[in-house]
């Protein structure tokens, strides 16, 4: 099903409809007077339903971060649309998509470098609310960052800490912990459980399905490691050169011999 | 308190390292003050040893850095045999001058460097960009002292601003605004030489700061949330590259002393410059020593600075 939209999961309307997005970078070798373009995503199309999880997976190179990035828009695609709840962001003007950033956030792989070095745990989960104004007062606020972090299982004597002083899945639960602090809906895992431990991973696997239950959150996760799939994901997509080749129920993929399309 | 009292004595050590290293280095170097007048046919070389023994030059060098270093400690600096006083006599009034030169020079080759830096960091690619780094290749392409003469040159020919000197003989018992005039006019053009040299490569390195902050992936994090460009400069991105910075900022105050010495003589601005060319033509040892040792002191006092600045504004320096 290459190519086609693919509805994850009934509901009312997708939260987030990916049509035909193509990105492409630009490069100029030295010595060279002509520029090269890459195409790093080749007419993507997916659906995501709210409180669902897409495990999208591929090799080294295939686009996935990419397609992360785009989401967030770190990245401009060249064509194509990211519907989110109907709305393209790729053409809201300032004000719309600050709101929507409130809603959508992408947690990167590396914590360590994703995170504010200078910033202590309570500044980094604050930021977010201070800029989007989520709430009125700072009793308000520090009212939600101890609730965050109660549930991203820290406590309080981490807030005066900084990233260095955390290990890789602290900083991760300050990561998530960030991300949730306004309440989103959607939430893009950019291999974000890949530079962790066994143990670790499991953990933070299992707080982000609480997560999911508690708020209905959809999550965009992805990883060239399938061993997740069948715990966390409601269908699973491949990535290869740019362009889904295969989405399908998470045991149908996991199950099957993984044939190269043709 | 501890960790500053730790550095002073760290740097104090480093003085007397290197006051004992230069004064051996000199010391042994052939050629002094009395080789020259040994060359005089109507001084006899008795006289010539006399003289040696009076001003102590007939001692082995160990003893003459001893008595050096009391002396120094005296503020004296030893004596100048070419002008027959306490070398501290000559230095402080030269060392102002410099430090009045080079502190203006500093202060405005940072005031243009930084935003300049910032902007081409935040335009990589753009038109902005690359003017700018035309801009600065051009500047650094130039020799300091070409500059100087360049606008000695112009000073000369044009007549619309002195060409050498601090004071003009006029301003002397003017009103405090004519003088303050006459004084910065006089300043203007050995000060633009200094920041001129000065700016290209602070330019560059503020820009390399502040690119690698900028594609650092907590930049992205923050863009990706939604951040506002201009908290993300101010907040993050600055705070970030000022380390790097921070210490830039010591080696210029390190160099205060230091940088200006050629400027100094072409434009004959009377500071530490010309007294040490004459020093090092006439032999005059202990004045060469004396300016050596207030670099080496400005060096220390201004890495010291940047630690503290450091410690201030990094918390993680602070947790260490």
């Amino acid at each position: 099903m290459a190519g086609e939209a693919h509805r994850v999961g009934a509901g009312v309307g997708p939260l987030l409809s990916v049509r035909g997005l193509t990105l492409e970078y630009a490069q100029r070798r030295v010595f060279a007077t002509e520029r090269t373009e890459t195409l790093a995503l080749r007419d993507i199309s997916f659906d995501l339903e709210s409180g669902k999880t897409l495990l999208l997976f591929g090799t080294s190179g295939s686009g996935k971060s990419s397609l992360a990035r785009c989401l967030v828009l770190l990245e401009r695609p060249r064509e194509g649309q990211i519907l989110y709840k109907g709305e393209d962001l790729l053409s809201l003007g300032r004000k719309a998509l600050k709101s929507a950033r409130r809603e959508i956030h992408l947690i990167f792989q590396d914590s360590g470098l994703s995170l504010n070095p200078r910033f202590t745990v309570e500044e980094l989960i604050a930021e977010p609310l201070v800029i989007h104004k989520a709430l009125e007062s700072q009793r308000e606020i520090d009212k939600r960052i101890r609730t965050v972090l109660n549930q991203v299982e820290l406590g309080q004597g981490f807030l005066e800490r900084r990233p260095s002083e955390l290990s890789g899945g602290q900083r991760q639960r300050v990561a998530i912990a960030r991300a949730i602090v306004l309440r989103p809906t959607l939430l893009i895992l950019d291999e974000a459980l890949s530079a962790l431990d066994l143990s670790t991973e499991g953990q933070i696997a299992n707080l982000l399905l609480d997560l999911q239950e508690q708020y209905s959150l959809a999550y965009l996760y992805v990883t060239h490691d399938l061993r997740l799939a069948g715990v966390m994901a409601h269908e699973v997509a491949e990535i290869r050169d740019g362009r889904i080749v295969r989405q399908d129920m998470p045991t149908i993929v996991l199950t099957a011999n993984l044939q190269p399309v043709s | 308190m501890v960790r500053v009292a730790l550095r002073i004595a760290h740097g104090c050590m480093l003085l007397v390292g290197v006051s004992a290293l230069s004064f051996a280095l000199l010391s042994l170097s052939p050629g002094n003050f009395f080789d020259q007048l040994r060359l005089d046919p109507q001084i006899s070389p008795d006289t010539v040893s006399a003289l040696r023994a009076e001003f102590g030059m007939d001692r082995p060098w160990p003893v003459r850095y001893v008595r050096w270093i009391a002396s120094g400690l005296r503020g004296d600096f030893g004596y100048s045999v070419s002008y027959r006083c306490p070398v501290g006599l000559l230095l402080w009034p030269r060392v102002r001058n410099t430090l009045l030169l080079t502190s203006f020079a500093t202060l405005l080759a940072w005031m243009v460097a930084l935003p300049w830096g910032v902007i081409e960091a935040l335009h990589r690619g753009e038109w902005l960009e690359r003017a700018g780094s035309v801009v600065t290749a051009m500047l650094l392409a130039i020799p300091e002292l070409l500059l100087a003469l360049l606008f000695l040159l112009f000073a000369a020919r044009t007549g619309w601003l002195p060409s050498g000197g601090m004071f003009s003989p006029s301003a002397a018992g003017a009103g405090l605004l004519r003088v303050l005039a006459d004084f910065a006019a006089h300043l203007l053009l050995p000060m633009l030489v200094l920041a001129l040299g000065a700016v290209p490569p602070l330019i560059r390195y503020i820009r390399s700061a502040m690119t690698s902050v900028l594609d650092s992936p907590f930049i992205e994090s923050a863009i990706g949330h939604g951040i506002p460009r201009s908290r993300i400069l101010y907040k993050y991105a600055l705070p970030a590259a000022a380390n790097p910075l921070i210490s830039l900022l010591g080696f210029s105050i390190g160099s205060l002393l230091s940088t200006s010495l050629l400027v100094e003589v072409a434009l004959s601005w009377p500071g530490l410059g010309p007294l040490v060319l004459e020093a090092l033509l006439a032999r005059d040892t202990y004045i060469v020593m004396a300016v050596v040792m207030l670099s080496s002191v400005f060096l220390v006092l201004g890495n010291l600075i940047a630690d503290l600045l450091l410690y201030w504004s990094d918390p993680r320096i602070r947790a260490v």
